[in-house]
């Protein structure tokens, strides 16, 4: 294995994992408020069917979204309108790394966002900010800390997808190769040090993501804290 | 029309309210023992109850009328809330605090925010992080920052509770300017007579949810439908003086009294006397250390739980004293009685 080949999947694998939480991100944001902020029947249940993706085999997550976007799936005709085509693209992989990435950051979001004292909020909306800007002024200024914890988690947890990815994107050198998919083919072709160079650059990025993640947070507030009288 | 209405009805926050009042005095204080639903009232009048029913005008505006599907949302009222708890944002510094109040006043926001802060005297604490803050400084960063805001209105959430003696001395005198130099209509929740005397043009007692009194302070305080609530309340003595030489003070009513410590001539204070400090004596004493001894006629005499309420005609200030009703009983206090009042000096206390 060349040096250029382990770049070109590193440089993927980075692709895949940004693509990924720039999909989940807001859907994950929103759920989390609506979650944190609203009592209804049900929302077990719907908290149950967002950690779905977290709890099952990821093989079958990959299956389900082959079932749904594949030539047979319902969305296979709207997609192909489009001239889109999802799976065995790098697409597909961002797509199931988004999807078993989600239930982290929506679940973190959900804490922080209930984490907030409301009070804060109705606050800033009596001097006159609306819903909207108290959220973004407010609320995920306090919150961020428990946002962006969840967003390196399922961001690195993305960095590592494998059995979904293989099932919906394949494993085809240089074009839905990312660093998972290689060290498993590596281990196949009995290439053990191609295998530990592809660990090691994994290694390499997580580390990256999480030294980061952790420098801002330093920075950050804690989330919900209250103030003293 | 009354610049202020409240008819309000519902439960919120497991408190059964049922109010209806009317006002046009431009500072009032909602005044009543903890659990009355003071806070619950103020919030509705904020925005922040949905749940209630009725009409809300505050300071000249209609805010809410569920009869007419009217409800102004919360960030358009234009009012300046101080919660009890003084709720500063903690990812902000004290300074952000101000600007984040200052965004609503808009052109007028960099001067208001300069009077505030003149006013309010935090100057010095405009560099310091939120959790560097006192008490007291909290709360008068919270103060600033609503005024900061150029409200219609000011609403204040007990400012004083929680603070110790020495930090209300320090805090109260910035209410006082507040009130005095920002002419803004306010609404002061208190639990504190001392302080509904001093502060408000109006009182609105609020006991169990309902409006049981409305008026003058210094007359519902002491009027009929209070007395059942007088001693969660602590109805005290509050007087308007000034010096007149030494350590005499007369006050506004032409009453003489002798205060601990000399002052100056025509120099004005307030002195607060607890009612049950007020001695009564059927007969004059002889040399005695307490520096008043007033004869007065008592205009009605009030026995509830053990307590009795005793109020006075000095000829000048009224005056309510507190004694038990065995000594009431024993003195025969009712209303036409005549007696000595006997207070020392030590219990007159400037606020």
């Amino acid at each position: 294995m060349s040096g250029g080949e382990a770049i070109a999947m590193a440089t993927l694998t980075l692709r895949v994992g940004v693509v990924a939480i720039a999909l989940a991100f807001l859907p994950a944001l929103g759920l989390g408020l609506w979650l944190a902020r609203r009592e209804f029947r049900g929302k077990a249940l719907v908290e149950a069917v967002i950690a779905l993706p977290m709890l099952l085999p990821p093989v079958a997550v990959g299956l389900g979204l082959l079932l749904l976007f594949g030539r047979r799936g319902p969305f296979f005709p709207l997609l192909h309108a489009l001239g889109v085509e999802l799976p065995f693209t790098w697409w597909a992989a961002a797509l199931a790394a988004a999807l078993v990435g989600f239930p982290f950051l929506a679940r973190a979001c959900e804490q922080a966002f209930a984490d907030v004292e409301p009070r804060f909020e109705q606050l800033a909306r009596s001097l006159g900010y609306t819903r909207a800007s108290t959220f973004f002024r407010v609320t995920l200024p306090l919150a961020r800390r428990g946002v962006l914890y969840g967003t390196v988690l399922a961001f690195t947890r993305g960095l590592g997808e494998f059995g979904a990815t293989a099932v919906v994107a394949g494993i085809q050198p240089g074009r839905t190769e990312t660093l998972a998919l290689g060290i498993w083919s590596r281990i196949q072709l009995g290439d053990d040090s191609g295998a530990l160079a592809l660990c090691a650059a994994s290694f390499a990025l997580a580390l990256a993501a999480t030294t980061l993640a952790e420098g801002w947070l330093r920075r950050a507030p804690r989330a919900g804290v209250k103030a003293r009288s | 029309m009354s610049q202020t209405e409240l008819v309000l009805r519902g439960t919120a926050r497991g408190f059964q309210l049922d109010v209806d009042a009317a006002w046009s005095e431009r500072v009032a204080v909602l005044f009543g023992p903890s659990g009355a639903g003071k806070t619950t009232l103020l919030e509705a009048i904020v925005g922040l109850r949905r749940e209630m029913r009725g009409r809300v005008r505050f300071a000249g505006e209609w805010l809410e009328d569920s009869e007419r599907g009217l409800f102004v949302p919360v960030e358009a009222r234009g009012l300046g809330w101080v919660p009890q708890d003084p709720t500063l944002l903690p990812h902000l510094s004290v300074s952000g605090n101000l600007r984040f109040g200052q965004r609503r006043a808009g052109a007028k926001g960099a001067a208001l925010l300069d009077r505030a802060i003149e006013v309010l005297e935090l100057g010095e604490l405009l560099g310091r992080r939120v959790e560097e803050l006192s008490g007291g400084e909290r709360r008068r960063v919270a103060l600033a920052r609503a005024l900061a805001s150029g409200p219609r209105a000011v609403l204040l959430d007990e400012p004083l509770a929680a603070l110790d003696l020495a930090l209300r001395t320090r805090v109260l005198p910035f209410l006082l300017r507040v009130r005095d130099e920002l002419g803004l209509p306010m609404l002061y929740i208190t639990h504190d007579p001392n302080e509904a005397m001093l502060i408000g043009d109006v009182a609105v007692v609020l006991a169990a949810g309902r409006v049981i009194a409305l008026g003058p302070p210094r007359e519902v305080l002491w009027s009929q439908a209070v007395l059942p609530f007088a001693q969660a309340l602590g109805v005290e003595n509050v007087l308007e003086a000034r010096g007149v030489g030494g350590a005499l003070v007369e006050t506004l009513r032409g009453l003489r009294l002798v205060v601990p410590a000399d002052l100056p001539a025509g120099g004005r204070l307030r002195l607060g006397l607890r009612a049950e400090e007020i001695l009564l004596a059927a007969e004059p004493l002889g040399r005695i250390s307490a520096r008043n001894v007033l004869a007065v006629t008592v205009t009605s005499c009030e026995v509830r739980a053990g307590q009795a309420l005793v109020h006075l005609d000095t000829g000048a200030e009224p005056l309510v004293a507190r004694v038990t009703g065995a000594a009431a009983e024993a003195l025969a206090l009712e209303r036409g009685a005549k007696l000595y009042a006997v207070i020392k000096a030590q219990s007159l206390r400037p606020l």
